[in-house]
């Protein structure tokens, strides 16, 4: 009975005053609407562990993660079986090596297509738990020495690339010029480990090696429900000490960093891209509670406001009985009508956010067809209850601070129509802390997404040092059933060769035609690729290996510099004089050569490569070219260093082309498809794009999150600039009495705004001091991950916090301007 | 004898003095053509109806407002045109004020209240406030008190801190509305007692009060019904102490 008329009394307000409910709910739609996508996006992403339907997560078991070159470590399978043995945390191990598989029909029609190929342990469905819906699951018995090589589809290849024939199963395909047998197809969207598109089996040595080896598999497992990763990775580091005893020494290279070698990292956590930002995504959910929080306080504001106003009529209210709690019932009801409200306007918001985020990543992923299955949003149940939790948080936080103000002041002092005593000092102590928490939760919030937010931007715009305009690149792969590759043996000069005749062909070939300017070949193109690693020179050398500088390594086809834009600046390029095998000629890039060498003179030095796994051989610097960068632009891991070596000796079966032409894009695109098909027929060539398409592909991620954080950085302005203002504005307007008693002791104008802004002043101090330096600790953390240039870090811990201070300023300026303006004895009488 | 020293004696001159409230449109007329002379050193109480225009009036004494016409010399000097800044030096020089709610400042102690108007002169020292202070609070009986908020006293004692606080700074002229209209007997008696000892040392004391027993005690009585003084008396009781 009670609680309906205090439900209608809540209605009724929102009605009376609409300005004032719309603020209100839009500010709360903005503070759930973020929390509700920023939890979808983290849970779907990192933090909402993979079970594949099952009630076990999945763990990843693989090396160290390889800052360097941003990838864990694959480690040696001989240990992975081992390990099954001696832990108790997990019951079966699996694992798999990723590939490509260049797939063509038997009848031939259809032409030779590029998917992504996951090379497995027979067990491994078993492990992921998930049978074929059509035909047969590996067994170990295709593993055996002579058993046919049999191929399972995806879903979408059985349907998009074989047309859903019913008869596929047991069908014969090409697998890169091997005929193998299709045993069955996967149920739909399962693509497990990542982005599968076919399974296929690792070679049988790999699978069941008898002694450690070099071969290298990513590991999976379920974990058993009584277990937990910690308990795992407790397991694990005791299983490293032991096999370590018995590591062979020429393994030793094996473990990182002390003794780890094994670890097991919840499944998503695993995934390279979430790696590489993790500091980045962490950000996103400290802005996104940050301006949660910043919300909350803007609202409880609002609505203290009102209490404000009202605080005569709840004191007569108290005085003639009324019981507390009814009060505080009343207020919460009222928090509770806009946080409904709020709510569904957030949940729209929210879908509309997921649904863009999910077309970026379908964008993201289109050329290389790599999107983790798993990276795909949505709000799910546990969404829903965390929107629950964010809005009960929410109804508390804008309830109470108003019920505990107008519950904590002295009413008998109020209705004694006393004093500027008992209820001010609450009231203003009240004031002091939601100014000082509005100016340094705007602070973190905005320092840390404008240096997100920049340093993104600069990425964007960075120059790599080459020339993107009019340039279509794409990797080229030679079938190995006509293209042998045979290390260490007499008919290794003779399999590079035919390699090498290939790519000269087909360069000599694209430069005659008239669209053609010029053809280069690269392991990496400018803008792509990262790792580095160690080189020291002759003299030079440092005491240990790691204190050498690193470079980017690359393999490039002779005269490819034009193609690119590159240019020699020392020396020479690359000729016949560096073609024969033990020439071991290198071009080192500007910056080598001003930065490591006397004078700039790098030409005529030698240098080599050196690991902890050993040195290669001296190399003679023959040749600096222009500088040019790999890697993304805000990566760290980027080299500004690079070395070039000569393909000739080198030859890949697959590399990176990349074409300067005149005319059109297309045009260019089908003179690469038919000048290919007229010199070999059987190699092929995919990720056909423009350069400038290329480089933007690992930027993407940190283009999405960027606009997610652009966003946010403009509701954190909207909401630190309305809620200082409304926060200092009511603080203010509650002491104008005090300013009428002020004035009419003598107080001149310039006193009375003294006093204002001196104290704001404080209030700056506190809280830009203590949200710089929460500020600075998390960029400190976002700085091992990405390079944050000085003008990210000007706009952000100079321009952002100058900003704050402007708003505060103003936002205590014009309403002590206002009160100051008001006839002394007016002032006095205000309430 | 009167006339002769007319120039050093006449503290307020009001000549003509018309206020106009305008809200919503409708024009409250509070005062109408009030002509008023305060000498130095004088006692007066305005009383009056409720809504007669007592508080206006003292609040146009007080330079907290301005009349909408007429002419105000304070000391001999035309206040009528002063602009915002100007008025609150004289404020703070000139005018003393106590006001029925106390009107302390709530983060201030007591003593930094009863300084605050100090610290809007620049021709003080610290030590100079700090003893103005000591001898403002021990004249109401409050210097045990000093360092006090404003929330731990009675109503008395705050309206006695009040009181220093209008004396701290000598002026020429103590405005007080109703000053024991939220007390009790008792502590009205006392607050009634101190403005005795003030004007026996020789302070103006203007003082709007409700309470016939309060204007008894001062020199001169106006009475205000609407807008206009209606009577002037001079109080021969208490006039006759004084002389
Ligand atoms: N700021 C204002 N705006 C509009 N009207 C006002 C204002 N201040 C006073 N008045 C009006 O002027 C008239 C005189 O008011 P004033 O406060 O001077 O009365 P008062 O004699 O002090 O009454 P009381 O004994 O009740 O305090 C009243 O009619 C009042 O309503
Ligand atoms: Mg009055």
């Amino acid at each position: 009975m009670s609680i309906g008329i205090d439900i209608k009394y809540a209605a009724r307000l929102l009605v009376k005053k609409p300005a004032f409910t719309a603020t209100t709910v839009f500010i709360i739609a903005i503070g759930l609407g973020l929390t509700l996508f920023a939890y979808s996006l983290l849970s779907s992403l990192i933090f909402k562990p993979l079970t594949l339907g099952t009630n076990q997560e999945f763990v990843a078991i693989e090396g160290q993660y390889d800052y360097s070159h941003a990838y864990r470590e694959s480690v040696d399978p001989f240990h992975l079986n081992q390990l099954v043995q001696e832990v108790d945390a997990i019951d079966d191990i699996t694992y798999y090596g990723s590939g490509t598989a260049l797939l063509s029909a038997i009848d031939a029609k259809t032409g030779t297509k590029k998917f992504n190929a996951t090379f497995a342990k027979w067990n491994f469905f078993d492990v992921a738990g998930k049978q074929p819906i059509m035909g047969r699951n590996f067994t170990e018995a295709d593993n055996f020495e002579g058993a046919e090589k049999v191929i399972m589809l995806s879903y979408e290849v059985w349907q998009s690339y074989f047309k859903g024939d019913n008869n596929i199963v047991d069908s014969m395909v090409n697998v890169d010029s091997e005929p193998m047998r299709v045993i069955g197809v996967m149920p739909e969207n399962f693509a497990f480990p990542s982005h599968a598109q076919t399974w296929l089996l690792m070679p049988a040595d790999q699978i069941n090696p008898t002694k450690p080896s070099r071969n290298s598999a990513f590991g999976i497992a379920r974990l058993n429900n009584s277990s937990s990763i910690e308990k795992l990775n407790q397991e694990l580091s005791h299983f490293n000490q032991r096999m370590k005893a018995d590591l062979p020494e020429e393994f030793i290279w094996r473990l990182r960093n002390g003794d780890n070698y094994l670890q097991a990292t919840a499944y998503k956590k695993a995934n390279s891209d979430v790696r590489e930002y993790y500091s980045i995504f962490i950000s996103l959910m400290v802005v996104v509670f940050l301006i949660l929080l910043l919300a909350c306080i803007n609202v409880g504001n609002l609505l203290l406001t009102r209490v404000n106003e009202r605080y005569k009529e709840i004191a007569i209210r108290v005085a003639l009985g009324v019981p507390r709690q009814r009060l505080i019932s009343q207020m919460l009801w009222e928090s509770i009508f806009f946080c409904a409200i709020g709510a569904f306007i957030a949940f729209v918001l929210a879908s509309w956010g997921i649904e863009l985020t999910n077309a970026a990543f379908t964008r993201m992923f289109a050329v290389q067809q790599d999107q983790p299955f798993w990276w795909k949003l949505a709000i799910d149940g546990d969404a829903l209850l965390v929107l629950f939790g964010a809005i009960v948080f929410m109804i508390l936080i804008t309830g109470l601070i108003p019920a505990w103000r107008a519950l904590s002041g002295d009413f008998n002092a109020v209705l004694r129509d006393g004093t500027r005593g008992a209820m001010g000092k609450k009231a203003s102590q009240t004031n002091k802390v939601l100014v000082i928490s509005e100016i340094l939760l705007s602070c973190i919030v905005l320092v840390i997404a404008t240096i997100l937010l920049t340093t993104s931007y600069f990425a964007d715009k960075a120059d790599y040092g080459v020339d993107t305009d009019k340039r279509i690149t794409a990797r080229l792969e030679l079938p190995l059933e006509y293209y042998d590759v045979r290390w260490d043996t007499d008919f290794e000069a003779a399999d590079h060769k035919k390699r090498n005749d290939f790519y000269y062909q087909l360069k000599s070939k694209l430069e005659d035609l008239p669209n053609i300017e010029a053809v280069a070949y690269m392991s990496q193109l400018p803008g792509t690729g990262e790792g580095t690693s160690h080189f020291e020179i002759e003299g030079m050398e440092a005491e240990v290996y790691n204190e050498n500088p690193s470079s980017n390594n690359e393999v490039i086809g002779r005269d490819s510099w034009r193609a690119v834009g590159m240019h020699i600046i020392q020396g020479r390029d690359f000729d016949d004089r560096d073609a024969v095998p033990d020439a071991n000629s290198m071009i080192v890039n500007e910056s080598i050569a001003l930065d490591l060498f006397p004078d700039g003179q790098a030409v005529g030095h030698r240098v080599r490569r050196i690991s902890s796994r050993g040195e290669g051989e001296w190399q003679n610097i023959v040749g600096v070219v222009s500088d040019s960068y790999h890697g993304s632009a805000m990566d760290t891991s980027s080299a500004q260093y690079n070395s070039y070596h000569l393909m000739d000796s080198r030859s890949r079966q697959s590399i990176n082309i990349a074409i300067h032409y005149k005319g059109g894009e297309l045009q260019a695109k089908q003179t690469l498809f038919d000048t290919i098909n007229a010199t070999d027929a059987n190699v092929a060539a995919y990720h056909i794009q423009s350069y400038q398409q290329l480089i933007q592909q690992p930027m993407m991620l940190v283009t999405t999150v960027s606009k997610i954080f652009l966003f946010c950085g403009v509701m954190a302005v909207l909401l630190a600039a309305s809620g200082i203002y409304a926060v200092s504005a009511n603080s203010i307007t509650q002491k104008t009495q005090e300013i009428g008693v002020r004035r009419a002791l003598g107080a001149t104008d310039a006193n009375i705004m003294k006093l204002f802004l001196s104290q704001a002043g404080i209030h700056l101090i506190i809280g830009l001091g203590i949200g710089i330096a929460i500020s600075l600790w998390v960029i400190n953390i976002l700085q091992t991950t990405m390079i944050i240039n000085s003008i990210s870090y000007f706009i952000g811990l100079i321009a952002m916090p100058m900003l704050i201070i402007a708003m505060v300023l103003l936002a205590t300026f014009i309403p002590t301007k206002k009160v100051v303006e008001m006839e002394p004895s007016e002032a006095l009488h205000h309430d | 004898m009167q006339h002769k020293n007319k120039a050093n004696k006449v503290l307020v001159e009001l000549k003509n003095i018309n206020k106009m409230f305008l809200t919503d449109e409708v024009e409250t007329h509070a005062l109408n053509g009030v002509n008023l002379t305060i000498d130095k050193g004088q006692y007066l109480s305005i009383t009056g109806p409720s809504g007669c225009g007592k508080s206006t009036l003292l609040s146009l004494l007080g330079l907290l407002d301005t009349a909408s016409n007429g002419e105000y010399k304070l000391a001999g000097h035309d206040v009528s045109h002063l602009n915002r800044d100007e008025r609150a030096k004289i404020r703070n020089k000139e005018i003393g004020f106590i006001f029925q709610s106390f009107n302390l400042i709530s983060d201030l102690t007591v003593a930094e209240n009863v300084e605050l108007p100090l610290t809007y002169r620049s021709d003080l020292t610290k030590q100079q406030r700090a003893k103005n202070v000591q001898e403002a609070l021990d004249k109401v009986d409050m210097g045990h008190r000093a360092k006090h908020f404003p929330s731990q006293l009675s109503g008395g004692q705050q309206q006695r801190v009040a009181i220093a606080r209008a004396i701290a700074g000598s002026p020429s002229v103590i405005l007080a509305d109703e000053p024991t209209g939220n007390l009790d007997s008792k502590n009205a008696q006392i607050v009634m007692s101190i403005l005795d000892q003030l004007h026996a040392e020789g302070a103006t004391i203007c003082m709007v009060t409700h309470d016939p027993r309060s204007a008894a005690r001062s020199q001169r009585i106006i009475e205000v019904f609407d807008g206009k003084i209606v009577s002037d008396q001079f109080n021969s009781e208490v006039s006759a102490i004084a002389v």
